[in-house]
């Protein structure tokens, strides 16, 4: 466990350190959210029945809160590296490889949590108002993080596999298809059928809807539960991965 | 082809008596790559405690690989090895408790400072709070970086990384401490420091396994060495007694042109004559007694109406070893033909 802590402040150490890294990560969240808001505000006005009221940047919040949190910052921190040679260094010291993965995903969610918090005050001074109150906000930075950690294994895992910073890098763009394959503009019900159907199999679908809830219906407990469901499964699937990776490199 | 060996080699039924106590040993120990790459085939080596054991041998030799097996970084092919009496395979958690690794490449971490990196180095082997402090200081205080140990490690020159990288491989006191090529680019000065370094950190009675591609560094550190060409061992014992197989003096003939077999022939039957190397447009006699020979050689090339640009007697240096051994030289790293037959006794 010290282990982890050690690499993990090291890990959070190298995010202050380099806020570089983090801030582009930032700008593509907070560009969408008023690109799109000031695009589509007039075909969906307050009066929009799945908006309920509110402005159609509370419908639109979680998609940017899911592109602030899933990046592949720790996989190309990883494959740096390894690169650089440091990453033998941790391999033949005497601890637990794993550590150096839960090092890494410490990072990811102070990460997480800084880079949410930030998206969703932007969010909120925008015009959300988030129904679920302060403790909701709350709970949608935390699984705003959870995710951003979950989603860190990917990244993580591509730099084992592959040792290459441009396939590291590159693995970011499959998010894309898996962020816009879900009711990200609209609810499930208003999409083509082709589009709904492959919405309603993409998990990161209920992960957005289950935030959004918090953001415009108040406690659902169901599309929270779904979503803290979604959230774990993905983590201890790209978790798991990346252990199995590094437990076996260059073994 | 093991050209002499003053480590005992045993037979098979003895090794493990003949290991036990070694500081580092290993048995046909190979390691393949994909495309049928063969990086080391089946290497023998033992190392005793408290020895600074020199592995020499050019780029590409298998050094680094040798090396990486040994710290558990890499599994090997085929064969064993154990570190600190422990196989490296089956007892790997307890083997990287016991060694300190320098690889090549200078692992740092380019965002933490000297000192932080040391600390998080000493919590990684279980040295924390106060006492990782303390330790952390006095590393520094060994490698000469205390003026610099809250820069961060990006903002230090070749020979300061290095440094840093040494003292990160000490934070533990280890047993036995692998180096890989640790003066590989530096200037002489910070050569110098490092080996200084070494010779410190043996006399402590930690045992030393360097590499290296340098002939001067394995004959003035190392108390013992191996040579490494093409993934396998070539010549091993202490410097002296790999350089006394070679003869007395070394005769050096630059050609300039003139046929080498007919230079040759004009020598052979040389008195005192103990072996003759060929290198390309070069001959290299090994001989009793070199200033006296110059005289026969040179009415002998005359005689034969032979033209020579340059006559040099030196004493045999490792690089003559290597050269007997390979059939090339190590100095400047020229990649010579080799040339069959080329050496006779």
């Amino acid at each position: 466990m010290t282990e982890v802590l050690l690499l993990g402040r090291r890990a959070v150490r190298e995010v202050v350190r380099y806020p570089e890294a983090t801030i582009p990560t930032l700008f593509i969240p907070l560009f969408f959210l008023v690109v799109n808001i000031g695009q589509v505000s007039k075909t969906f006005p307050s009066t929009t029945p799945f908006l309920r009221g509110q402005g159609y940047v509370a419908f639109q919040l979680p998609v940017s809160l899911m592109f602030a949190v899933a990046t592949a910052t720790s996989g190309l921190a990883l494959v740096t590296e390894i690169d650089l040679g440091y990453f033998d260094k941790l391999l033949v010291a005497p601890i637990r490889r794993s550590s150096i993965i839960f090092g890494r995903l410490t990072a990811d969610l102070v990460r997480g949590i800084a880079g949410s918090g930030l998206v969703l005050l932007v969010g909120i001074a925008l015009g959300a108002r988030i129904q679920s109150g302060v403790l909701g906000a709350l709970l949608i930075v935390l699984l705003s993080a959870a995710f951003g950690v979950a989603y860190a294994g990917f990244g993580v895992l591509i730099a084992l596999r592959t040792r290459n910073v441009q396939a590291t890098q590159s693995s970011f763009l499959l998010f894309f298809p898996l962020l816009f394959l879900t009711p990200n503009f609209v609810p499930f019900d208003r999409l083509s059928s082709l589009m709904e159907t492959l919405a309603r199999i993409n998990p990161i679908s209920y992960v957005i809807v289950g935030i959004r809830s918090l953001v415009i219906d108040g406690w659902d407990a169901g599309k929270i539960g779904v979503c803290v469901l979604v959230i774990v499964a993905l983590g201890i699937i790209l978790t798991a991965l990346s252990l199995r990776a590094i437990a076996t490199y260059d073994r | 082809m093991t050209l002499d060996s003053n480590t005992s080699q045993p037979a098979d039924g003895n090794l493990a008596v003949a290991d036990a106590g070694a500081a580092i040993a290993a048995r046909g120990l190979r390691r393949d790559f994909k495309g049928g790459i063969e990086a080391v085939r089946d290497i023998d080596l033992t190392v005793a405690a408290g020895e600074v054991f020199g592995f020499l041998g050019p780029n590409g030799a298998g050094k680094t690989t040798t090396v990486r097996m040994l710290c558990t970084l890499l599994p090997p092919t085929s064969g064993s090895a154990t570190v600190a009496g422990l196989d490296v395979v089956r007892d790997g958690a307890e083997v990287r408790r016991r060694i300190g690794v320098a690889l090549q490449e200078i692992g740092l971490d380019p965002v933490q400072t000297g000192r932080e990196l040391l600390e998080l180095q000493c919590g990684l082997y279980g040295i924390t709070g106060r006492q990782g402090k303390l330790r952390a200081q006095e590393l520094l205080e060994l490698v000469g970086l205390v003026d610099a140990a809250e820069r961060r490690t990006k903002t230090y020159s070749g020979g300061m990384k290095r440094r840093l990288d040494l003292a990160s491989a000490l934070v533990h006191s280890p047993e036995v401490l692998f180096l890989d090529e640790p003066t590989t680019g530096l200037d002489p000065a910070s050569r110098l420091t490092v080996w200084d370094e070494v010779r410190r950190i043996n006399a402590s009675g930690t045992t030393v396994f360097l590499t290296t591609q340098y002939l001067e560094e394995a004959d003035k550190l190392c108390d013992r060495l191996a040579i490494i060409d093409e993934g396998q061992i070539v010549a091993e014992g202490t410097p002296e007694q790999l350089k006394a197989q070679m003869g007395h003096d070394v005769v050096s003939l630059s050609l300039d042109g003139a046929d080498i077999a007919a230079t040759e022939a004009a020598l052979s039957g040389l008195p005192g004559l103990e072996r003759v190397v060929v290198e390309p447009d070069a001959l290299a006699l090994y001989v009793e007694d070199g200033a006296s020979s110059i005289a026969e050689i040179v009415r002998r090339l005359d005689r034969d109406g032979i033209r020579v640009a340059a006559i040099t007697v030196s004493r045999p240096s490792l690089d003559d070893v290597f050269l007997r051994a390979t059939g090339r030289r190590l100095e400047g790293q020229e990649q010579q033909s080799q040339q069959p037959a080329a050496a006779t006794s």
